[in-house]
């Protein structure tokens, strides 16, 4: 029966924390989405009326920003995944050959995952700038067009996108190269009697045996950019006009700039925690059998 | 299982074609080159005075007159008490979440190693780590209006509780692989002598788990010091930590190249200094269990 | 004899009194070196000299027995220690901590947060700040949730350093005031007008080529929109600055959250105001003096004909500037006109005292500024058609802008040692000072700053600090004509909301049309549906009221 108090002793502290501080502020939120809250002002409650005007359940057309934002927020999360994918597996491909340096390289190369986003964002601003950004100064000296990355709506979707695969590529990078130096050796050397190309050997031999880390980190990225809001938010404002907003910048502009409408914030937000608990429901049955 | 450390005793053999390896490690240093180049960027630029900020230059003294007036406005004068309050503001609620976080994190993770509970360690462990797949937008609203009850809003125990609970996961997936790994003979043996959990715990366990805690400790860090969604609602003056003050970088007067770079300087070096002393347990802290690093 | 002694005597005590005030060189014991430390505070010693002559100037009084000991709390538009607005406050606060003995804590809420920090501070009871400058069209929110105080009652008590209402001009007064209290002091007076390259314009070269080109005489300067865009056409694209590059024409600042709703507001002002017939021009009613919602029934008027026509002549407009203005915040805008690559742009007093720093402006002695343009086109909503009239264009003036300065709150615990740092930012003589130096974006607002007749300032007063004579003598009489001369005025819109209204609406759908994302047409249906749910949301009645009582409209 010790051994029983123990094993509580140790587990609750941490179960007590988020049903505390994460748990109980979501079922406040749900409320808080059933009722026209404003700040500094009387809620009424209004059952499920937030869900079914965003939605369009009401027949009043839903709520076009809130669709336009969530289609940005596909773009980014489908972009910036596959992208990250694509780079961060070549570079893991790279350096998964003898290579001197390679731990201080692999060190560099992880640093972007530990700079804050806003403060990044802000970067992109200066990098990116149209007149003097050394993004269309180099675009310049190779022989390219400049490009209107903050005016033209494609260029600043662009500019959002590559801020955060530059972010996220390294930590792509880091599963995608355990998961390869996991691989065992006599695999290789005995297909290199059969073939000597390297795409090959990529092909049939990593490739199946990386891909299931790929598709874990493919989710893990996906509810990450998801989730994006402080590098939209410091390099475009959103703009230009609204199409690099992302929906958890609305949904942060609904409820917490200028008027503060709270519930239906809470209604937007809501409809975001379901898909997070479906991509989530997907990545624990993939992975979490090791944590028996 | 493959450690990150075992990179550079990576076989030779692995590449297989001898003559290209030059050509790999051009790549390479192309792909670090990447990465390390916008770091670069912003520290030449935060040493221009504003007038050569925008001339694309790069190599101080031979193309460009480096001064410190920048970094002598953030830390110094009108500006410098901002700077300072703020970047003390970060590192404590920083360390504060950090500790609460990796005191939770190792008594959960511990108990998750070593006990078998009646959900379902793994279910356990997935709700854990399923914080932080919440978008931080829907938990931020219902905290302004609970700290506004509790007396919480722009103080630092608020800071912190809101800090800790976002990187507890990070911190229960670290304590718990590292767990898991510990010897359970060891822990056997010493409750056949007649220690009791506690004691195995905090005499055997924990002085065994340096390294762990450092990684934990270090990647809390590093993410608390970088928030700046909940700062930017849940605390507006004794309690604002830097990266607000990042965003209040872009002047309505538009950019100046060389006063953001600095901002972005100073906000990026302690976390990214950070992240060079805890490379080996980075892909087991940050990837959620996606890979066994 | 007699006479002579007396005269010596007379210019001896003179002599005396230029000595003792040389002599007189601290302010409550500190030195112009502790009060304005180089580089931390003044950039250089001629702007610590500057400054502290303007505050030994000031008058200011003892205020120890109001502030020793104690601590205030000040918010602003957070922009840094040498940034607009916020780099003012910085710039003051050791005058006032050595006049009061009281600290000051400066609290830097960046633009884009305005619109959360301060409604979240009191929204949530913190009451942070004793008192913030945010910008003039957020009173509706601020009076109508109780949030600020009226401060007349302090207004000319010798306690506090001295400035009078009555110094500022009618159109900018009412910015500080809210139903007949005073609850704003001086600072920043915002209008936008319209700025041009003097010596390109008066080159008889030019105007001759120009002649040739379009056929008739070059309008210089131009006096309407049309002329304007005339002019600006036919500049865009030649080397007029002989740089070897083709230069601009019109010079904006167009992104999103950049700013760019102004100079639409400014524009389709007279698009869309007309005067009243009768014998008061100023009369508000259903047709007239309206720019923003219907008097009667809060019905969005932003996409009404007058409108949509503005938007596309803007777009036209713009169309004769660089590309990459949509993607400009105010600041880069100005540095492309200030940099000699424009021939023209309309904005705020800024760019009169920016283009006098050489450190950043090539035009100095070269500046063109005029009266906002009226337009020879525009569209009365009585009879619901387009006029047409170049002899006697629509002339609508405006004072768009945020028109920045400090309001109290209501929940201070120290409202006297809070009015006496507002009315030192207020006083005359610092005012002036901080409006001459550029970097501060303060503005003209007040007599003491225009020349007769408007005003009492002259041109030695500009010339002392540096200024070309020439381009003062443009600027700030066209700033006065801008703020005393037009019959009508764009209104201002001052209801709860109009953050929502403008910045996370309008500006946003301004942005779409102008990158080509939407037609103007487009762009404004969408921003009145956006309106009307917005009002909606507020609630229709409560806003009609305060919508009505703000513009004077009597139904």
């Amino acid at each position: 029966m010790r051994n029983n108090r123990a094993k509580y002793a140790f587990l609750m502290p941490g179960v007590i924390w988020i049903l505390l501080f994460t748990l109980f502020p979501l079922g406040y939120s749900f409320y808080l989405g059933l009722t026209d809250f404003r700040l500094g002002r009387e809620a009424e409650f209004i059952g499920f009326d937030n869900y079914s005007e965003i939605l369009g359940l009401d027949g009043d057309g839903g709520d076009d920003k809130a669709l336009s934002t969530a289609g940005f927020t596909a773009f980014l999360a489908v972009g910036s995944t596959s992208m990250t994918l694509l780079a961060g597996t070549f570079i893991a491909w790279i350096f998964n050959h003898d290579i001197p340096f390679v731990k201080q390289m692999r060190a560099i190369i992880t640093m972007p995952l530990f700079a804050a986003p806003i403060a990044l964002g802000f970067l992109g601003v200066v990098i990116f700038n149209e007149t003097s950004g050394p993004v269309n100064n180099i675009l310049q000296g190779l022989g390219l067009p400049r490009v209107n990355w903050f005016i033209s709506p494609w260029g600043a979707r662009f500019a959002v996108l590559f801020t955060d695969v530059w972010q996220w590529t390294p930590f792509v990078f880091i599963v995608v190269l355990a998961a390869m130096q996991g691989i065992p050796e006599d695999l290789f050397e005995s297909a290199r009697l059969d073939t000597k190309s390297n795409w090959l050997l990529f092909r049939h031999i990593t490739f199946p045996l990386i891909a299931p880390a790929l598709g874990t980190v493919a989710l893990l990225r996906l509810v990450e950019t998801f989730k994006a809001i402080d590098i939209p938010f410091s390099l475009t404002r959103g703009g230009p006009g609204q199409v690099t907003q992302t929906y958890s910048y609305y949904t942060y502009e609904k409820g917490l700039v200028g008027s503060f409408q709270l519930g239906e914030a809470s209604a937007l937000a809501y409809l975001m925690v379901i898909v997070a608990i479906i991509i989530s429901a997907f990545y624990f049955s993939r992975v979490s059998a090791r944590f028996e | 299982m493959a450690t990150i450390s075992q990179v550079s005793e990576a076989p030779s053999q692995r590449s297989q074609v001898k003559s290209g390896q030059t050509f790999i490690i051009f790549l390479a240093l192309v792909a670090t080159f990447m990465a390390l180049w916008p770091f670069l960027f912003a520290i030449t630029t935060s040493f221009k005075k504003q007038i050569d900020s925008t001339d694309g230059t790069v190599i101080p003294w031979v193309q460009y007159e480096p001064t410190l007036l920048n970094w002598q406005q953030e830390f110094g004068g009108g500006g410098g008490d901002a700077t300072f309050k703020a970047l003390r503001n970060s590192a404590l609620i920083a360390l504060g979440a950090t500790l609460v976080a990796t005191i939770l994190g190792t008594l959960s993770g511990y108990g998750l190693a070593r006990f078998k509970y009646g959900v379902g360690n793994k279910n356990l462990v997935s709700w854990f780590l399923s914080q932080r797949f919440l978008p931080p937008v829907a938990t931020v609203i219902p905290f302004v209006l609970l700290f506004k009850e509790l007396k919480l809003l722009d103080t630092l125990p608020g800071m912190i509780i809101v800090n800790a609970t976002f990187t507890l996961p990070f911190a229960v997936l670290i304590m718990r692989d590292h767990f898991a790994e510990f010897p359970a003979e060891l822990r056997e043996s010493a409750l056949v002598d007649g220690a009791n959990e506690f004691t195995v715990f905090w005499r055997i366990a924990l002085p065994l788990s340096t390294p762990a805690l450092v990684a934990s400790t270090l990647i809390c860090f590093a993410f608390s010091w970088n928030e700046f969604l909940f700062a930017s609602v849940l605390a507006n003056r004794d309690w604002k930590p830097y990266p607000m003050l990042v965003a209040g970088s872009d002047s309505v007067r538009g950019i100046m190249f060389n006063f953001v770079t600095t901002r972005m300087v100073i906000a990026v070096t302690l976390p990214v200094i950070l992240s060079l002393m805890v490379q080996r347990f980075i892909v087991r802290g940050l990837t959620m269990g996606a890979v066994k690093g | 004899m007699k006479r002579l002694i007396i005269f010596v005597l007379l210019a001896s005590l003179l002599m005396l009194g230029t000595l003792s005030v040389t002599a007189q060189d601290t302010f409550f014991g500190k030195t112009a070196d502790e009060l304005f430390p180089i580089p931390d505070v003044a950039a250089n010693e001629q702007e610590q000299e500057l400054a502290f002559q303007a505050l030994m100037n000031a008058n200011i009084p003892d205020g120890r027995a109001l502030g020793e000991g104690k601590t205030m709390t000040f918010g602003v538009l957070g922009q840094g220690s040498r940034g607009g607005i916020s780099g003012t406050i910085y710039f003051w606060r050791n005058a006032f901590e050595a006049a009061t003995g009281a600290e000051m804590e400066i609290v830097e809420i960046p633009y884009n947060q305005l619109g959360t920090t301060i409604p979240a501070d009191f929204l949530t009871e913190q009451y942070t700040y004793d008192a913030f400058i945010g910008a003039a069209w957020q009173y509706g929110d601020w009076v109508s949730n109780g949030w600020i105080q009226p401060i007349d009652q302090w207004i000319g008590d010798e306690r506090f350093p001295q400035w009078s209402p009555d110094d500022t001009a009618p159109a900018f007064r009412a910015l500080l005031e809210w139903d007949g209290q005073t609850y704003g002091t001086q600072m920043d007076g915002d209008a936008q007008l319209f700025y041009y390259r003097y010596d390109i314009l008066n080159d008889p070269d030019w105007q001759a080529a120009y002649e040739e080109e379009v056929g008739s005489p070059m309008p210089n300067p131009p006096t309407t929109w049309q002329e304007l865009l005339a002019v600006t056409d036919f500049f865009n694209g030649k080397d007029w600055n002989g740089d070897g590059d083709p230069d601009d024409g019109i010079s904006l600042h167009l992104a999103a959250g950049g700013q760019g709703h102004f100079h639409y507001a400014t524009l389709a002002a007279s698009f869309a105001v007309t005067p009243s017939d009768g014998d008061d021009p100023t009369a508000v009613s259903k047709y007239d003096n309206v720019f923003w919602f219907d008097p009667d029934d809060m019905t969005p008027l932003i996409n009404e004909p007058g409108h949509v026509r503005a938007l596309e002549f803007l777009q036209e407009l713009a169309a004769t500037g660089q590309e990459a203005q949509f993607g400009w915040q105010l600041g880069d805008a100005w540095d492309n006109f200030l940099g000699g690559n424009a021939i023209a742009t309309f904005s705020w007093g800024d760019v009169g005292s920016l283009s006098q720093d050489v450190n950043r402006s090539s035009i100095k002695g070269n500046l063109g500024a005029s009266v906002i343009p009226c337009s020879s086109e525009w569209y009365d909503r009585e009879i619901g058609e387009f006029v047409v009239d170049t002899e006697n264009p629509n002339c609508v003036g405006n004072t768009t802008g945020g028109s920045w300065h400090p309001t109290m709150s209501t929940f201070t615990e120290e409202p006297e040692l809070t009015y006496f740092f507002m009315a030192l930012l207020a006083n005359p003589s610092i005012n002036f000072y901080n409006a001459t130096t550029g970097w501060q974006g303060i503005d003209p607002c007040c007599t003491y700053q225009l020349y007769s007749p408007r005003g009492n300032a002259t041109s030695e007063d500009y010339t002392a600090v540096g200024f070309d004579a020439g381009d003062m003598e443009r600027y700030i009489n066209s700033y006065g004509a801008n703020v005393y001369d037009k019959t009508t005025y764009l209104t201002y819109l001052r209801i709860p909301g109009t953050l929502e209204y403008i910045q996370e609406t309008l500006d946003i759908r301004l942005s779409e049309a102008m990158t080509g994302q939407s037609t103007a047409q487009e762009a404004l249906d969408a921003t009145a549906a956006d309106w009307a749910e917005i009002t909606d949301d507020l609630d229709v009645d409560s806003q009609l009221a305060i919508y009505q009582a703000s513009i004077g409209y009597n139904p």
